[in-house]
């Protein structure tokens, strides 16, 4: 009687088996180890549209040509067990409820996709249609009427040092290609005449000269008109002219850029200087200080004038920090200004941190981040105190790196600290657009 | 205890201890199908965080600075574009390894050919090995890879004629013949020098023609082949933004040759070595002249010499003598412009040949096997990507693997 019973217990075990096993289906095989199709698919259609042949294609649903070379190709490219399908949809407005997307042309090797298949899609553009952006103007959105001007130093009689590989004119020419769209007026500096005449108060071509950015394309020297080579500028090996300078930045509320090394380490003019040299051969340059010159006077100077302080004549010091890496702004910034310079640079001409409480300054905009008291790139602003209300006046960006100047870091740093917005165009235009999808599959196996 | 009682314990035990087993399995079998899940979705993953990350530092293929973290992509470059030097730094799963032991002390380099006179020979020292992969990637001990690079379109040439000069190329996808692509060809004629003062010339002609449906095309060209010439011929098929490169060399009958070799990544230093002085294999005092050009592929498909130096400087054109004390020459490539190193050579006036080597994994479309091997695996798991190295489309295959053990009781 208990074997019975036994064999129930069995037969209902066996029941309960048989069940469970029924419902705990296990997935096939290719669907446990699947080919990622999806990114298979879409670096297919990237791959076809490098030389932005599937974009051609796309909108020309009507030539065969294309279609049969596309369809070959993407025979060709992909595995021999993996079929697909490629369709093009028209993008339609969708007003009035109207279908977004409309299939233009379809090609497949198969008819259907087999048990798993997997799709992406990738949106080409006409090659009729030129997507355009448009830059803020900097200072129009802070009520500055007109915006304000980019001075860019392009002196022909005064000699650039740091630059090395470059000259003063091609780099004052990358600057005016990445700035020039971000500013109401730009202005190219030619002349050490010129400057002199921006320093005088008078502008060049009616541009508003006040709140004006300057770029020095000299490097490590800084012009200075013919003018200017007398007393009281020349005392002191020039260093009151860089006082003076500061003053002017000072006057006239100008940020004054220096792209790379040691600011303001000597004063070019090729006509002032023609019978000195820079101690490295370069004519036309005198290193500013006393004693036939011990440069680092220059800045010490030059950030005196800005802090409106008494003339007193003294070196500054600058921190050689080494491999610097870009702030975490500054690497926000490069993907808002599509400005891409290397993340790390190295620094042996840091201004230091000391300069901001001697000098009442503060840092709006940091391009790298600070090392060990150290700052390899900067903009700071002059504060100004004035019936107890705080205010900046006269502005310095000073990029301490050592040659040669990566030109996209000035430009970087300057947009970063103003900040102007991008305006894009409408990617959805009607007719601009078709969105190609290509669905992939596999055939043979289980 | 009754009999009955016995008999029924005995088959109740039997019944359930089966059962178990059984359960046991199917629950065993499921496991096993999780793991194995988890191992494809982690391939998927680790194959695109190999392609869509240039490494540390992001030049690191260019120099010879040792990899801080592990990735191929193209620094200038988004998306599946990859770095033609990083991958030359790979250590090649599938090279020889060669002695040459003129640069003491970094003595052996890992040679990879894809058919004669065509050579990458990169130093040992400086190439990133499957083991420092693995830890850059975080995979020791748990999982291992093969991540294999192959060109979507194989070009195959063969010589048919040597008067008028003819070859027979062939195009042919990984699925599909190349039907229809067009076929950028670039003819290198050198003629091998007949007096002692003279060295191998060269001249470089181009020209297209398209394949035939069954991705196939002929070539004549206007010229005939002497008895002191030799040719190569480079040909590019492109359609649609895939491109396929193939080449062919024909030598004439010499056991001497040069084989270029990547001395120093760092000072991007090309050495041009006897074959006498490969793994100590010949007699010293043995002479080859060379002459050396490099030339880069224009967006038109042809192809554009690229200054070296000097003409007359030390380093194009020479003579290389096997043997200790006989120093080898240097060539300075040029930064980071991929193209393609061309080294005529003649023993005498009758006997020379043309070596190439890729300044750039693509610029020949070499193969590149990176990895362990996934033969000796209980279960692989693998996934595909297309990409493009130097606008050569390649096909990216990672082959993965768990290291622990996932057995499926049967």
């Amino acid at each position: 009687m208990r074997t019975v019973e036994v064999l129930l217990v069995i037969i209902i075990i066996a029941g309960v088996f048989i069940a469970s096993s029924f419902f705990a289906v296990l997935p096939w095989p290719r669907e446990v180890s699947p080919m990622n199709l999806r990114r298979l698919s879409l670096t297919t259609l990237e791959t076809l549209d490098s030389a932005n042949d599937l974009s051609t294609a796309a909108f020309n649903v009507n030539n065969a040509t294309l279609w049969n070379n596309l369809q070959i190709t993407l025979s060709a490219s992909l595995p021999p067990d993996t079929v697909y399908n490629l369709t093009v949809y028209n993008v339609n407005s969708g007003a009035g409820g109207a279908t977004l997307y409309t299939p233009e042309e379809s090609i497949s090797n198969a008819a259907n996709l087999g048990i798993t298949s997997d799709a992406s899609s990738y949106l080409v553009a006409s090659s009729n249609v030129t997507f355009n952006v448009t830059p803020q103007k900097i200072g129009e959105s802070n009520g500055g009427g007109g915006g304000i001007t980019l001075y860019i130093l392009n002196c022909s009689d005064a000699n650039g040092w740091w630059i090395t590989g470059y000259t003063s004119p091609s780099l004052a020419q990358d600057l005016y290609n990445l700035l020039s769209p971000y500013f109401a007026q730009t202005v190219i500096v030619q002349s050490t005449a010129q400057l002199g005449q921006l320093l005088g108060g008078t502008s060049l071509q009616g541009e508003p000269l006040q709140n004006a950015v300057v770029i020095n394309t000299c490097g490590e020297a800084v012009p200075i008109p013919t003018s200017y080579g007398v007393a009281p500028y020349s005392n002191d090996g020039y260093a009151y002219y860089t006082y003076t300078l500061g003053q002017k930045v000072l006057q006239y509320n100008w940020t004054w850029v220096s792209i790379v090394g040691w600011p303001l380490y000597y004063v070019s003019n090729t006509a002032l200087f023609s019978g000195s040299q820079n101690t490295w051969g370069i004519y036309g340059m005198n290193m500013v200080g006393r004693n036939s010159g011990d440069g680092p006077a220059g800045l010490n100077s030059f950030l005196e004038g800005i802090d409106n302080q008494t003339y007193t004549y003294g070196d500054s010091s600058t921190g050689s920090p080494g491999v610097v890496n870009l702030s975490t702004e500054a690497q926000t910034e490069c993907n808002y200004y599509g400005i891409y310079p290397s993340q790390y640079q190295t620094s042996t001409r840091a201004l230091p941190t000391s300069i901001l409480s001697t000098y009442h300054m503060n840092v709006t905009t940091y391009v790298f981040n600070t090392v060990n008291n150290w700052n390899p790139g900067a903009v700071y602003r002059h504060i100004v105190t004035a019936n107890g209300t705080s205010q900046y006046q006269g502005g310095f960006f000073a990029l301490g790196l050592t040659r040669t100047p990566d030109i996209r870091l000035t430009a970087l740093g300057l947009l970063s600290d103003y900040q102007p917005r991008i305006y894009s165009s409408d990617y959805t235009s009607y007719d601009t657009s078709r969105l190609v999808v290509l669905q992939l599959g596999l055939v043979g196996g289980t | 205890m009754s009999i009955d009682h016995i008999v029924s314990i005995i088959v109740f035990i039997a019944a359930i201890l089966l059962f178990v087993g059984l359960f046991t399995q199917t629950v065993q079998t499921a496991i096993v199908y999780q793991q194995h899940q988890a191992v494809a979705v982690k391939c998927s993953d680790l194959l695109d965080d190999m392609l869509l990350n240039p490494g540390s530092p992001n030049n690191w293929g260019q120099n010879n600075a040792t990899a801080t973290s592990f990735g191929v992509q193209d620094p200038e470059f988004t998306q599946y574009e990859l770095s033609a030097f990083s991958l030359m730094r790979l250590e090649s799963t599938t090279g020889q390894t060669v002695e040459f032991d003129k640069t003491n002390p970094s003595i052996f380099y890992n040679e990879e050919t894809t058919g004669a006179g065509s050579y990458l020979l990169m130093p040992n020292a400086e190439a990133l090995n499957y083991s420092s992969a693995l830890s850059l990637l975080g995979l020791n001990g748990t999982y291992g890879f093969q991540l294999a690079f192959v060109p979507d379109i194989t070009v195959s040439i063969a010589q048919t004629s040597t008067s008028p000069l003819s070859f027979s190329v062939s195009a042919m996808g990984t699925g599909f013949p190349y039907a229809g692509a067009t076929l950028n060809y670039c003819l290198i004629l050198v003629t091998l020098g007949q007096t002692n003062a003279q060295y191998p010339s060269y001249t470089i002609q181009t020209g297209s023609t398209v394949t035939s449906q069954q991705g196939t095309a002929n070539i004549v060209t206007s010229n005939s082949v002497n008895a002191n010439q030799i040719c190569s011929l480079i040909v590019y098929a492109h359609s649609d933004g895939i491109v396929g490169v193939g080449f062919e060399t024909s030598n004439l009958p010499t056991d001497q040759y040069i084989v270029p070799i990547m001395e120093d990544m760092g000072t991007q230093q090309v050495a041009l070595a006897h074959n006498y002085d490969l793994n100590n294999s010949g007699p010293a005092g043995y002479s080859l002249k060379y002459n050396a050009t490099f030339v880069i592929l224009t967006q038109g498909y042809t192809l554009s010499e690229l200054a070296l130096g000097s003409p007359s400087s030390p380093g194009l054109v020479g003579t290389v003598t096997s043997g200790v004390g006989n120093p080898y020459p240097t060539i300075s490539m040029p930064g980071s412009t991929t193209g393609i190193l061309i080294v005529t050579y003649q023993e005498n006036s009758t006997d020379g040949g043309i070596a190439m080597m890729p300044w750039g994994i693509s610029s020949l479309a070499f193969p590149v096997t990176f990895g362990g091997n996934p033969a000796l695996q209980e279960w692989v798991t693998t996934d595909l990507r297309q990409v493009t190295i130097g606008s050569v489309a390649y096909q990216a295959k990672l082959s993965f693997w768990s290291d622990q053990q996932m057995q499926v009781t049967s």
